[in-house]
This record gives structure tokens, C-alpha cells and sequence, in this order.
């Protein structure tokens, strides 16, 4: 057996010289601390995001755009094709932990201060990410074309519509035109299966090469520690067998979430109904939503929601530029304003996700 | 007022007081008797007059002046004839305060004017000035007297010809509302309650006791008194008082009855404008109780296909023969119960077994047997499918296809209901088996998606099995390795 690997090896090598990448990989080493759980995040995204991509190729071979087949291919897939059931429940489950383990990562980088230089351009990568797996959530929720779908994305598309001078036009574009349409289903079918993918990988692409380069974040009190005394492991395999250990854990729990509750289709969007009652948009825009309700209609001379998504607009920015105002978590000092404002965050979401689930 | 009329009306006033014509201080009557007219004959046997209301009650100035110029002087009130809504107003003076009208000792209703007013004839005519109706316009301007005497023109044997003096002219109601029927004069002369009125019977319904008089609503109004799920009371007024109806020896429990039976409650408990009130079969202006032969005309307006299923039957002739009532032998009249399985077949509760049993009829009785055996199958199949789509649906299974199909079992159910009426095995059969099939291919569905979820749930098993041993083996070679570089080894 050995030598039959051996061979490949040595196949592989005369051809591409695996050399010097097997020798790379070979000194590559993960940080072992106390936090050294929150490393595994990034790379349980990873996991789902292939999972996405997989299931989401499949969901292609039989789903069929436009108002008229959307659902009822939907409805097809989960009714008559052959595990079509488990493909469409892995697509959603997957899509919503994805976006719950990669806002794990971003809470465990942004706390760790992992952002700080020289990974800056790793971490704008990462959010850009984030902000594209929104898009991918927020475009693929209205793909079955059912009612909640139809009437979030109206709503959805109506903040987005809210932002001044860009939002009119901007919604007219993600809408294909004034209303939520078969033009607005083609456009997000567009967007989730092309547009968006292709733009992620390149990002997905930069960040792991960045990742792979300057290696894992440790946190700003191992600073001090003298080489000998920090523990490591290498990444190759001790690292990588962890993380398809717990790869395996949340392929199960997929497995599990797929099986008992499968994701529902509802019923079919119908443009002339009203919306239903308590309609919302998905968990990771809810906080979001519930703030917006929240916020009076008129502040002094300003329109409520437009103040809310300017805030929020600006809240967003400023997270996205941490690398480039937090000087002092560079500089190796201790910042606690960036930890209160993480808590502060955290809890926000947390809290306003809760109350705008119940309410 | 020049000095020959002057005294021609001197000459007037002194005739009329010595002939004792003028009241105490009426002058008004005391002249306008001498002068003539209907007005003044016809005001003396109005019930104002009796109760002392002087001309000036109504058209203003001062009764007591025989002065003409005084009498009839604007500055003394004096109105002159009134014209459109100042007519209902001169009347509402008194009949809208119940005050003046206690000092009269009238018990009068003062709300008359304010209900016509809301009324369909308190609507502005098509002049845009006044309303289409005044007070005079029924109960006249001179002469009135109380509705119950038999004199007044709205007293129950006048008052069909009052409302049809405007009702049956065509040309007069197009200018009001084109749409409305102006023949129900001749209508309600064939009705009962018109025979018996033309013959004298003030009892007997006529326009205002169905319709109410001053606060006359449009049907189409939710409040009117004929509005679809007002009439059963409204009929019921009458023909539910056992004392009133006495004369008539008529049953007076038609309302109870009525509204315990399938039409009842969807027209009073669901109001559903669809089912029928009173009026759907009785007719409405010539209302009369549907004869024998028409029966099955009358349901049929609403029951189509079961009215020609079963004049196409065998037991039209039987029952025309025998001259039963054809829906009603079976269904009854006002207490049409909700029809159900049951009343096919040959048990005790069946209708068919009133004619048909082992040792007579003996045909019909086994296919009154035969078609209840298929209903009861379709039916039980039926509700197996809905149970299988209603669990495989509950554990979460896309069903939505099995459960459209189940239309089409349902539709099937109604139809074979509705075959009944042919009395026709092999066509009832036909379609019976049509919702057997689909219920059949409904009921694999549902299994087959239940099968699908115990095998979802024996893969999930499996797999997380085969997902542990997996894990477990990861997680012993990881120690293994660690363990052993741990050792100084590669």
C-alpha cells in the first residue's frame, strides 16, 4: 500500500513539484492557547461553504427559474426526487450555520484583535465575505418563491429603497423594476448562483492565501512569551484532523436538523394576497429589522428609517475599518474600548434577535 | 285686497257665521267654506280639524283675523301652500316634538320623519331639491285620518293601491331606479295574502308589513326588513303567532323549523346570501305555497342537476302518479335537514325504505342497497386518504400533490350525491368508482410517504452511526499520533 502511495507521490511530484509545498506545510504551526477553540471556526465556514456549493449544484440540476416554475420545481425536488428532500434541507440548514459560525469567527477575530496588522487586508476579506453570504442568504431566501420569501424581500428591498440619493435606484435594480416580480426572482437567481459565487471565491481565494502566509493570530497577552514557552501544534495533520473531527460533528448535526426538520416550502407567493401576518426577515437580519421598527417615524428633520439604516450603514463601516482606528491593539497595547464595543454589539444582537423573534 | 272683494268677503264671513260653519276662531275654514273646494270638505273629516288644529296649523298666519290680508299675511307666519321637503317639514313641526303632540293626547311616534328621512325615499329625487317622497304623498294633504280607519289611503286594503300609484308606473319608477320591477300590483293580486286582501282581509300582509312604512329600506340594505337574512323573521311576524295565524289553520312553527334546517342555518348562522329565505320558494309579491307539480320547478331554480336527474328518473312517474311532492317527499319542506349517507339505503333511517322493501318495490330496494354500499365505501376511503395525507403532512412530508388529488376524491363524493337522483345503479357506479381511484392513488401516496419517513429517519440512524465510528476513530488516531510525536517520533 505504502509504496502504491508512494508512487502516486513521486508521479505527482516529477510533474508539479509537491517539494516544496509538502515542505511548507510541513512547518506550518497553529498556536495551542486557551482560545485555540475559535480557530476552528474559520474552517468549519469553510466546510459549510463547500457543503453550499455542492448542495447548491445539485438544487441546480432540477430547479427552474421564474414565477410561474420556481416553486413548483421547489416542490418537485422535495417531493418526487430521490433525496432531493435531504439536499434542499442541507442547502438551508447549511446556509444558516454558515453565517452563524462565520459571525463566530468574525466575534473571535474581532475580540482576539487578530485584525490588527499585518492581517488588516485578511480581515477586510473576511468581512467582505460576511457581507456576501448575507447577499447569498438574502438572494436565496426568495428562490422557492413562496409567500414569506415575496413579501421579505419586499420589505427587504423597501429599506434598501430607504437609503437616500443610491436606495431608489439601487432597489429599482435588485427589483428589476418597481415591484417585487419574476424579473426580481431571475435577477437573485443571478445573483446567488453566479454573480456572488464568483466574486466570493476570488475573496475566499485571497483570504486563505493570506490565512495560509501569516499564519494563525495568537492573542495579544501571548506577545510576551518567549518563543520556548509558546505551545504549538503543527497544522499538518494535527490541525487539519482536528478540524475534520469537528467538520464531522456539524455534518451530523446537519444530518440530524435535515432529517427532523426538514425546511418547509409554504405556499406559493401570490403577489395580489396580503402579506401575512408577523412576517420577518431571516435571524441574522433581525435585529436589524426590530431596531428599524423601534426607531420613532420622524427624528427632528429626519426621516426614522432612513436615520436607522444610515446609522446602521455607518455601525457596519466603521467594523469593517477596525484594523485601520484601532492603532493602539497594533501597536500590541490593550484597547478595552474595542471589547466594550464588541460586548456592547454582541448583546445588542443578541438581545434585539431574541426580542424580534418574539414579538 | 280692493273694496269690492272687500265686501264680497264680509258678505262671506257673515253668511258662513250665521250658518254656524266656522269654528270658534277659525276664521280660515269660515272663508274658505264660503269660496268652496274639495280642500275645505275633505279638512273637515280630517282628524286635525277633530283635534282643533286650525289651517294655520300647517300653512301659517293668523286663524283668528277675518281680515284676509291680516289672516294670510307673511309677516303672521302665513306659508302658503307648501312645496317639496317645507311639506314634510310644516308636518315634522308637530309630529317630530312630542310635546305638541302629547298636548293633541297622541301617542304617535315622533321619530316618522327622521326614519323617512333615512329611508329609501327620503333619498332627493332627480331634481336634486327635494325627496322622492313627501308625508302627503301617501297619507294625502286634506282629509287625513287615523291608519287604522278604513278611509285613510294608507290603511291595509288601500294602501297596495297607494304605493302602486308611483310603484306600477313604468315610466315614473325610470326615473327613479330603471332596474326596479313595477309589476308587483298584478304579482301580489295572485299571492294569498293579495286574494285575501282584494277580498277584504286587512290582515293579511300588504306592502308596508313586509316593508315597513316611513323607514322603507332598499333590499340591498343589511338593515332592511327584506334584506335576505331579515325576511324568515320578517315573515315570521305574521306566521309565527299561533293566535293571529288562527284563522287560517296554518302551521306556525315554518320559522323554528326553518331555521334548524341546512338553509336555515347558512342564511341565519353563516349568512350566506346563496341559500334561500322564505321568499327563494314562496315567491315574494306573489307569495303562495309552491303546488305539487311544482315543487321540484321551485328547488330546481337552486338544484339543477338534481332536478333533472330525477324528472329523467323512473321515479318521476311513480311519484307523479301517487301525487307526491317530488324533493319534498324525501327531503321535507322547511326542515331540509343537512343530507347525509343515511338517508339512502334500506335501513329504517333511509327515505327509500318508506316505499321500498324485501317483499314490495323489490327492485328499488336492491338498488337503494347496492348504491348505499358504494357511498359508504367511496366515503371511507375517502377519509383513510385524508387521514394518511393528514399524518404523512403532520410528520412533515411534502404531500401537497396527494392532498390536491384529494379535490377530486371530494368532487367525486358530491357528484355520486348528486347521481343519486337518476335512481341509476350502473351511472351511479360510474361515478363512485371515479373517487375510489383517486382516493385509492391518494391513500398509496401518503404511504409511500410514510414509508419515505421511517426511512429517513433508519438513514439518519445509520449515518450517524457510521458518522461516530468515524469520528471515534479520528479522535484515537489524533491521540494516537499526538502521543507519539509526543514520544519524539515522525
Amino acid at each position: 500500500m505504502n509504496t502504491f502511495w508512494s508512487r502516486l507521490y513521486s508521479w505527482a511530484d516529477e510533474r508539479v513539484k509537491l517539494g516544496g509545498l509538502v515542505e511548507y506545510m510541513g512547518k506550518k504551526y497553529v498556536p495551542v492557547n486557551r482560545h485555540s477553540i475559535w480557530y476552528y471556526f474559520g474552517g468549519v465556514s469553510l466546510f459549510l461553504f463547500i457543503i453550499q456549493v455542492v448542495t447548491g449544484i445539485l438544487l441546480l440540476l432540477y430547479y427552474k427559474s421564474g414565477e410561474l416554475l420556481a416553486f413548483e420545481s421547489i416542490q418537485f425536488i422535495m417531493a418526487k426526487v430521490r433525496f432531493g428532500w435531504l439536499i434542499r434541507s442541507l442547502h438551508s440548514w447549511t446556509a444558516n450555520l454558515f453565517v452563524l459560525t462565520a459571525m463566530i469567527h468574525m466575534f473571535s477575530v474581532f475580540f482576539g484583535k487578530a485584525y490588527r496588522k499585518p492581517r488588516g487586508i485578511t480581515w477586510i476579506t473576511g468581512m467582505v465575505m460576511f457581507f456576501l453570504a448575507l447577499g447569498f442568504g438574502f438572494s436565496g431566501y426568495l428562490l422557492p418563491w413562496n409567500e414569506l420569501a415575496f413579501f421579505a424581500t419586499k420589505v427587504g428591498t423597501d429599506i434598501a429603497g430607504a437609503v437616500p440619493i443610491v436606495g431608489k435606484p439601487m432597489m429599482v435594480f435588485l427589483r428589476g423594476g418597481e415591484d417585487v416580480t419574476g424579473a426580481t426572482l431571475s435577477r437573485f437567481f443571478g445573483f446567488h448562483v453566479a454573480l456572488l459565487p464568483g466574486i466570493f471565491t476570488v475573496f475566499l481565494g485571497i483570504h486563505l492565501l493570506l490565512v495560509q502566509r501569516q499564519g494563525m493570530s495568537e492573542p495579544l497577552s501571548h506577545g510576551d512569551s518567549p518563543d520556548t514557552e509558546r505551545k504549538t501544534m503543527p497544522f499538518f495533520p494535527n490541525f487539519l484532523l482536528r478540524d475534520m473531527l469537528f467538520w464531522l460533528m456539524v455534518l451530523n448535526l446537519l444530518a440530524i436538523l435535515a432529517v427532523f426538520f426538514p425546511w418547509e416550502l409554504g405556499k406559493k407567493a401570490d403577489a395580489f394576497a396580503s402579506a401575512p401576518a408577523g412576517i420577518k426577515p431571516e435571524w441574522y437580519f433581525l435585529f436589524m429589522f426590530q431596531t428599524l421598527k423601534y426607531i420613532p417615524g420622524k427624528i427632528l428633520f429626519i426621516d426614522g428609517e432612513v436615520l436607522g439604516i444610515l446609522v446602521f450603514g455607518l455601525a457596519g463601516f466603521l467594523w469593517l475599518m477596525v484594523p485601520f482606528w484601532d492603532r493602539k491593539s497594533s501597536r500590541g497595547e490593550t484597547n478595552r474600548l474595542i471589547n466594550y464595543v464588541g460586548i456592547f454589539v454582541v448583546f445588542y444582537m443578541i438581545i434585539l434577535t431574541i426580542v424580534g423573534w418574539i414579538v | 285686497m280692493n273694496r269690492t272683494t272687500r265686501i264680497m268677503f264680509g258678505l262671506l264671513m257673515l253668511a258662513f257665521s250665521s250658518a254656524g260653519f266656522a269654528g270658534a276662531d277659525d276664521k280660515c275654514l269660515t272663508c274658505h267654506e264660503s269660496i268652496g273646494g274639495k280642500a275645505v270638505d275633505l279638512f273637515k273629516r280630517d282628524v286635525h280639524h277633530a283635534k282643533g288644529i286650525s289651517c294655520a296649523g300647517c300653512h301659517g298666519g293668523n286663524a283668528q283675523s277675518d281680515d284676509m290680508e291680516k289672516a294670510m299675511d307673511p309677516k303672521a307666519g302665513y306659508i302658503g301652500v307648501p312645496k317639496g321637503d317645507d311639506i314634510s317639514r310644516v308636518c315634522a313641526k308637530c309630529h317630530g316634538d312630542s310635546g305638541r303632540m302629547k298636548q293633541y293626547s297622541s301617542h304617535l311616534p315622533t321619530n316618522q320623519i327622521e326614519n323617512l328621512r333615512a329611508s329609501v325615499h327620503g333619498k332627493l329625487s332627480t331634481n336634486g331639491k327635494e325627496r322622492i317622497v313627501q308625508c302627503t304623498t301617501c297619507h294625502d294633504a286634506h282629509g287625513i285620518v287615523p291608519v287604522k280607519n278604513p278611509g285613510s289611503p294608507v290603511y291595509p286594503l288601500n294602501i297596495v293601491k297607494k304605493c302602486t300609484q308611483c310603484h306600477a308606473n313604468a315610466a315614473l319608477m325610470r326615473t327613479y331606479n330603471p332596474s326596479l320591477p313595477v309589476d308587483q300590483l298584478d304579482k301580489y293580486r295572485t299571492s294569498v295574502h293579495g286574494m285575501r286582501n282584494a277580498k277584504g282581509d286587512a290582515k293579511v300582509a300588504e306592502c308596508a308589513s313586509c316593508h315597513g312604512s316611513h323607514d322603507i329600506l332598499s333590499v340591498k340594505d343589511t338593515k332592511s326588513s327584506v334584506y335576505p337574512t331579515n325576511i324568515p323573521s320578517t315573515c315570521a311576524h305574521c306566521h309565527s303567532k299561533a293566535e293571529y295565524m288562527k284563522e287560517y289553520k296554518i302551521p306556525t312553527d315554518q320559522f323554528d323549523k326553518f331555521s334548524r334546517s341546512v338553509h336555515g342555518v347558512a342564511l341565519l348562522q353563516k349568512h350566506d346570501l346563496g341559500a334561500p329565505a322564505c321568499n327563494s320558494c314562496h315567491g315574494n309579491h306573489a307569495a303562495t305555497p309552491p303546488g305539487v307539480q311544482s315543487v321540484s320547478k321551485v328547488c330546481g331554480t337552486c338544484h339543477a342537476l338534481n332536478a333533472d336527474l330525477f324528472s329523467s328518473s323512473p321515479h318521476k312517474k311513480a311519484f307523479d302518479d301517487r301525487k307526491l311532492p317530488e324533493c319534498e317527499t324525501c327531503h321535507g319542506n322547511h326542515e331540509i335537514i343537512v343530507a347525509t349517507n343515511k338517508l339512502l339505503g334500506v335501513t329504517s333511517e333511509a327515505v327509500c325504505s318508506r316505499c321500498h322493501n324485501e317483499s314490495q318495490n323489490v327492485k328499488g330496494f336492491a338498488t337503494a342497497k347496492a348504491m348505499r354500499g358504494l357511498i359508504d365505501s367511496l366515503e371511507s376511503r375517502e377519509k383513510r386518504a385524508i387521514a394518511l395525507v393528514n399524518e404523512a403532512e403532520q410528520k412533515g412530508m411534502e404531500i401537497s400533490e396527494a392532498k390536491y388529488k384529494l379535490r377530486d376524491a371530494h368532487q367525486a363524493r358530491l357528484e355520486s350525491r348528486t347521481m343519486v337522483h337518476s335512481f341509476n345503479e350502473a351511472r351511479f357506479q360510474d361515478v363512485v368508482n371515479k373517487g375510489i381511484v383517486v382516493s385509492a392513488s391518494v391513500s398509496e401516496e401518503a404511504t409511500q410517504a410514510l414509508d419515505e419517513y421511517v426511512f429517513r429517519r433508519v438513514g439518519l440512524g445509520l449515518a450517524t452511526l457510521a458518522i461516530t465510528v468515524l469520528a471515534i476513530s479520528l479522535y484515537v488516531y489524533i491521540r494516537r499520533l499526538e502521543r507519539h510525536q509526543a514520544m519524539g517520533g515522525k
